[in-house]
């Protein structure tokens, strides 16, 4: 038994040493490089070099028109913020020969930017790449005419489009932000120059990647920002430019592609902001106006586009594409303070998911497109309940794909332009998919901007053009 | 009746001419009959439809070739050149980093190059791509797709019976002229 022992463990101490001596001669890890952070030799982001900016600088008149329209989509997901029209006309149940009728076209330079409607004109961020310049233009919506742009000069570079914004319009002022976070704020009617800001310079923000997505919003003529940096929010006097409140950011949030969401929870109305780092909720009112009331660091991705969908239960449903999925928070208010639980973290193919559009509430379900990585649903539109997001009602099948594109309701049709410049409307349906009918309007690339509609003239564009159709019976 | 006959000389002038007509008729029937011929019995290669490619993985696993015959390979033309890049960071990484930790590519066949704000050149390395489509999937899912995988024809061995094909459970793979051996995205459009 000794003997044994012995033999044996001269036997494994043999082979080991023959181990050794192999990994010495053949290592089969020698190929093996080592892959560190920097390797690519990244440079200086050309966005911090000092290019002097001159926001508002130049303006053109180019007509006017009086218009009997009074209908009003005033900044990204409508009025209300739930990409709902409730006051539109009745509109068409069908379309037969050239309808619906493209009333006119109008080239942009590349972006996503949606348009704003407000009492028969259109208003867009766009970017003029032969000059250069950042230019908010004002169009008479039914004839399509350029009636005026306010522009500055401004460095971008293509990078899967430039401008991406939509305006935020009201009685008096039209406010806008520019792909490298320049804000300007202009007068409705005369385009006239009433204030600006770079957040860049006044609150160190860092210039999302391909540009700045968050849609400006003016609340009782107040421009409501969120600029991170230094303040993770701000509110600007719409009449005179002057700061009315900073939210500080000691968290170190971000600007995101999301917008600010108004939200009221137990009768306190607040600000809900989807940053690059997590998710604020912030006092819209009242003498702790601009106070952080909430933040959830557990919401984290690197690119977040979709606006936060906010339910009065205390709900939060949060999205973003590349891969992130989406999460579902409940804000539970306590003894004046608000506490945040996580209730449900899932990936895109699990649930409703988005990777740019935001999910629209109708009749107490949610619907919304699916991103790329939904696996057999990708690019489908879905309907689920927000009881439970990730239980789907039903799905428009594997024959009824929509892109990226963007989805609106309006006169209880729900519309869907594709990327290629498809537009389909359906019957919003709780049980299934019913689609009333579809046409190929224009040959479109990556026709992902939000929709517009007012007067029953919905405006939407691809990535190089404009289009304004009609809609109405 | 001697004046009737040619004379020797002319008689053998015509019949070299003739048999050098002949000749060349003879040599333009061959080569035209070896071209039509060639045409229509054209050796044929394996190769996968980028648009059909599901990206399951099947690839990397099923080739008889160790490593797979199957690469990725990328068209420039359809990059965006982004910083973030699908293909080669995994979805929703810590950061936009050569760091190990945030490439997608199991084997770190992509090389990614900073050329300037905001742009990125990113190259494939096929000695050490697997085929295992990881950074296709990527690509296609938030990006323009233009990584995608292609069969090389200077590794692959040109089975009767692809041992991917037979698997593949989009039926990307098909027969193609030797000729005109890749479907590059680009090159082509879907359909």
């Amino acid at each position: 038994m000794g003997k044994l022992y012995k033999y044996g463990l001269w036997i494994v101490t043999g082979l080991i040493l023959v181990l050794f001596v192999w990994w010495q001669i053949k290592d089969p890890t020698r190929q093996f490089s080592v892959s560190n952070p920097g390797d690519d030799h990244r440079g200086i982001d050309s966005s911090s070099v000092n290019e002097v900016i001159n926001i508002g600088e130049k303006f053109q008149l180019y007509g006017t028109s009086a218009s009997v329209y009074k209908g009003v989509w005033s900044r990204f997901r409508g009025i209300d913020f739930d990409n709902i029209a409730k006051s539109s006309p009745p509109l068409l149940l069908k379309w037969s020969g050239d309808q619906p009728k493209i009333m006119w076209s109008a080239d942009l330079g590349e972006g996503h930017a949606g348009a704003a409607i407000y009492e028969g004109k259109v208003f867009l961020m766009d970017y003029d790449e032969v000059n250069r310049e950042d230019a908010l233009r004002c169009f008479s919506l039914v004839e399509g005419k350029e009636l005026w742009r306010r522009s500055y000069v401004v460095s971008l570079k293509r990078n899967h489009g430039m401008s991406r914004t939509v305006p935020a319009v009201n009685a008096d002022f039209v406010l806008t932000i520019g792909p490298r976070c320049q804000v300007m704020c202009v007068k409705r009617e005369t385009g006239d120059l009433v204030w600006t800001m770079d957040m860049v310079r006044q609150y160190q923000t860092e210039v999302p990647l391909w540009f700045t997505g968050q849609c400006p919003m003016i609340d009782n003529n107040k421009a409501i920002l969120a600029p991170g940096g230094s303040s993770v929010m701000i509110a600007v006097d719409c009449h005179t430019g002057k700061i009315l409140w900073e939210t500080p950011n000691p968290g170190g949030l971000k600007m995101s592609h999301s917008s600010i969401m108004p939200w009221t929870l137990n009768g306190k109305k607040m600000y809900v902001y989807s940053a690059v780092g997590g998710v604020v909720g912030i006092s819209a009112e009242g003498e702790d106006e601009g106070k952080l009331l909430w933040v959830s660091k557990k919401w984290n991705h690197s690119v977040v586009a979709p606006a936060p969908v906010c339910f009065p239960d205390g709900k939060i449903l949060l999205t973003a594409g590349y891969g992130a999925g989406s999460m579902v928070l409940k804000v539970v208010p306590a003894n004046g303070t608000y506490r945040v639980d996580v209730l449900k973290e899932y990936l895109p193919k699990d649930g409703m998911a988005s990777e740019q559009q935001t999910p629209l509430v109708w009749n107490g379900l949610l619907y919304g497109i699916q991103p790329k990585d939904a696996g057999p649903l990708r690019n489908q539109l879905i309907c689920v309940n927000p009881e439970d997001v990730t239980k789907i009602v039903w799905a428009s099948g594997k024959e009824n794909r929509f892109g990226l594109g963007p989805y609106m309701i309006a006169d209880n049709k729900m519309y869907v332009l594709s990327d290629d410049g498809t537009l389909t409307m359906i019957q919003p349906d709780g049980k299934k998919y019913i689609q009333m009918v579809q046409k190929k309007l224009f040959n479109g690339q990556d026709a992902w901007a939000p929709l517009a509609i007012a007067d029953g003239f919905m405006v939407m564009r691809d990535s190089k053009t404009m289009y304004c159709i009609n809609l109405s019976k | 009746m001697s004046s009737k006959e040619e004379p020797v000389s002319h008689s053998r002038r015509r019949l070299i001419r003739n048999g050098m007509q002949v000749t060349l008729a003879i040599s333009l029937i061959g080569i035209a009959g070896r071209t039509v011929l060639k045409s229509a019995s054209d050796d044929l290669v394996w190769q996968l439809d980028p648009f059909k490619c599901v990206q399951c993985g099947r690839c990397a696993k099923e080739c008889v070739m160790s490593p797979s015959a199957v690469k990725c390979v990328h068209a420039y033309a359809l990059c965006g050149y982004c910083d973030l890049c699908g293909g080669y960071l995994k979805p929703d990484p810590n950061a936009r980093t050569t760091a190990a930790e945030n490439q997608l590519c199991p084997t770190a066949a992509i090389k990614r190059k900073y050329i300037e704000d905001p742009y990125f050149e990113y190259v494939i390395d096929e000695k050490l791509c697997i085929g295992c489509g990881k950074c296709v999937a990527g690509c296609t899912s938030f990006g323009n797709g233009s990584l995608h995988l292609q069969v090389r024809h200077d590794l692959c061995r040109n089975c009767n019976e692809c041992a991917i094909a037979r698997v593949c459970p989009s039926e990307a793979f098909s027969r193609v002229p030797s000729h005109k051996p890749y479907l590059i995205k680009g090159d082509f459009k879907k359909g």
